[in-house]
């Protein structure tokens, strides 16, 4: 790739990423300094004010450190549920391998909102999942899984949890059985042996995962509309209703590429932690 | 090996993968000190003992005992075993120092004992310096003596190594040999080593234990098995040789003769259990047989008159192929050092009776 003919290959990505990314990007950053007059729209002139009150106003911060929360915890509840699964699936023998793996994307072939609407189905008041909880006496009274953290954490768990499992397979996969064995020939029982082997060398694959989980939880909007209701608010739903319901796109602009910013610190610190981890493994 | 419990014993040991057969009744044992090969083609169930003696693949049954201890029911942790894998199986994530200390680290040895112990192991191998140095940064050489530092440094009872030269290249193999047996003969360490390679089992055996279709065909010293293989596959599996059918003729105390296929009559040392009549297959070394100038033949048992009909030379030796009188062919290693003989040349070909190995069949070429 010396030549100049590995830059042509990329040019159609280039191409793509500039029209479709960088571009709009770039124009929403001259519009966040813009005033927004309500019944009158965008004005010239110029204020961070959509910028402080992003970083001051509780309203703001409790948005942002509720995505944040969720970000999180959808990825360790995938990577908690998903690794073993994956682990599974990497260690099964082949011709099994394909069949379960389809099982685990089957979910990706049946349309997003439909999911959504099943999980309002499962989640309500007087959903499956209270029912079946109050039937076993677990609980008295129903409790709510919708409109909240837990209803959103749930949903969005069995939304993402192929991806984690569909990216850790590979890597687990690659793990030679021959230095487990190894491992445990010296003296390692199984747990020693996967603390210090096995999830070692799965670094690169729990690495990637739970980044593309996060990124996706972070900027997911269809699930936490429906689930969320319009009061319950991340700051996808809020970018969105800046835009579409409020027309303030100054202040829609920044939200939005202060979520930007998130996910781009977020891949080049996993960049730096794969380098770290994968230079070794 | 006079009286001392042996230092592994397997006994009866067997494994099935689905209707697959792997291993069959396999047992044999090994001395204190002794270096045991298992050689066999692969898929002949080598690999699989090697793996049932670690532990690593449960036997369907047998028993596999160590110095007097039965283990077959042991966990593979609490084995106290060394294992050398052909892909070396290094941990990539840790330096060459935290791979050798692993299994100290297991056996909960202190810091204080640990780092000399395994700064001698390293320099028993040679890579004293490169300790620090991560498996990805050495050659496969180096990463196969960090392997062998890896599991010799906690003192095993048994070492076990898994064709760990074959993912070596030719000149780096023969290095490695040397190496490995005088680190055998330094140690003590009884040693099973599992190879397809004759060679490699000829040259560092105490004893060979010579494997096909998952059943052990013979285990003897290398010479005995060499020069005196107990069946046809053995035979044909050692060095290079020439295999003839035939049915004896006459047995007295000066030989046995043999009238192989096309008429030709082949002289054996007299041995005992062989009567006319028997098919038999006859079997001569490459090596065994001598290219003279050329002469009448026939005045003297096993002297045929013979055209050269392919030469090649290989260093150590010129490999022909010869064509006797009758049409058959034969191949012969004669030693480099001798003139070439060029194709087309009329040649004497001569081997003695004591190199004529006889096996009950005669099936030739069957196997």
């Amino acid at each position: 790739m010396r030549g100049g003919r590995g830059w042509g290959l990329l040019l159609p990505a280039v191409l793509l990423l500039l029209v479709a990314f960088v571009v709009p990007v770039g124009l929403m950053v001259p519009t966040s300094f813009r005033p927004y007059v309500p019944l009158v729209g965008i004005t010239s002139g110029f204020t961070v004010s959509y910028y402080t009150r992003l970083v001051t106003d509780s309203y703001y911060l409790e948005i942002i450190g509720r995505t944040l929360a969720l970000g999180l915890t959808v990825t360790l509840s995938t990577l908690l549920i998903g690794y073993p699964l994956a682990y599974f699936l990497a260690r099964s023998p082949s011709r099994w391998r394909n069949w379960l793996t389809i099982l685990v994307v089957f979910p990706l072939y049946l349309n997003l909102v439909v999911r959504t609407f099943g999980w309002i189905a499962l989640l309500a008041q007087n959903g499956l999942v209270n029912q079946a909880l109050q039937a076993l006496g677990v609980v008295q009274e129903p409790v709510k899984l919708l409109f909240n953290f837990a209803g959103l954490l749930i949903a969005l768990t069995h939304i993402f949890l192929p991806f984690m499992v569909l990216v850790l397979i590979g890597p687990i996969q690659n793990i030679p059985r021959d230095v487990e064995d190894a491992a445990r020939v010296l003296g390692a029982s199984w747990g020693s042996t996967f603390l210090r082997v096995t999830l070692p060398l799965s670094m690169p694959g729990i690495l990637s995962g739970s980044i593309l989980v996060f990124v996706l939880t972070i900027s997911a909007l269809v699930t936490p509309r429906l689930l969320g209701g319009p009061t319950y608010q991340v700051m996808s739903t809020l970018i969105y209703d800046e835009f579409l319901q409020r027309l303030n796109w100054p202040a829609g602009s920044a939200e939005a590429l202060l979520l930007t910013l998130m996910v781009l610190a977020l891949v080049f610190l996993s960049g730096v932690l794969t380098r770290r981890t994968g230079a070794r493994a | 090996m006079s009286g001392a419990a042996p230092a592994l014993r397997v006994s009866r040991l067997r494994k099935a993968f689905g209707a697959v057969v792997a291993v069959d009744e396999v047992s044999l044992e090994a001395a204190p000190g002794e270096f045991l090969s298992l050689l066999g083609p692969s898929g002949c169930g080598k690999s699989t003992v090697l793996r049932m003696v670690a532990g690593l693949v449960e036997p369907d049954a047998g028993q596999v005992v160590l110095a007097g201890e039965d283990i077959t029911g042991v966990a593979v942790h609490r084995r106290n075993l060394g294992l050398v894998f052909q892909s070396y199986a290094l941990f990539p994530h840790m330096t060459v120092l935290e791979n050798v200390a692993f299994g100290l680290r297991r056996r909960g040895v202190g810091e204080a004992e640990l780092r000399p112990r395994v700064e001698r192991m390293l320099e028993l191998v040679r890579l004293g310096p490169l300790g620090a140095r991560y498996p990805r940064e050495l050659s496969g050489g180096q990463q196969q003596r960090v392997a062998l530092a890896r599991a010799l440094v906690t003192e095993p009872r048994v070492l076990l190594l898994d064709e760990p030269l074959s993912n070596l290249d030719a000149l780096l193999r023969d290095e490695m040999r040397v190496e490995l047996k005088r680190l055998q003969e330094r140690l003590g360490t009884t040693m099973i080593f599992v190879t397809h390679d004759q060679a490699e089992a000829l040259i560092l055996s105490d004893r060979v234990v010579v494997m096909e279709a998952g059943r052990v065909e013979q285990i003897g010293r290398p010479e005995e098995v060499y020069r005196r293989p107990a069946t046809p596959f053995v035979a044909r599996f050692l060095g290079r040789a020439n295999f003839l059918s035939g049915t004896v003729a006459a047995t007295d105390a000066g030989g046995i003769v043999v009238a192989v296929e096309g008429g030709l009559a082949v002289v054996a040392s007299p041995r005992p259990g062989v009567a006319p009549g028997q098919r038999v297959q006859v079997t001569i070394r490459q090596e065994s047989i001598r290219l003279g100038p050329p002469g009448a033949g026939g005045e003297r048992p096993n002297r045929f008159a013979a055209t050269v009909v392919f030469h090649a030379f290989a260093g150590q030796a010129h490999h022909y192929v010869v064509q006797l009188a009758d049409g058959r062919e034969l191949e012969v290693a004669a030693p480099g050092g001798a003139p070439a003989l060029a194709r087309g040349a009329r040649a004497l070909v001569e081997w003695g009776p004591e190199d004529v190995v006889l096996l009950a069949g005669g099936d030739g070429g069957a196997r």
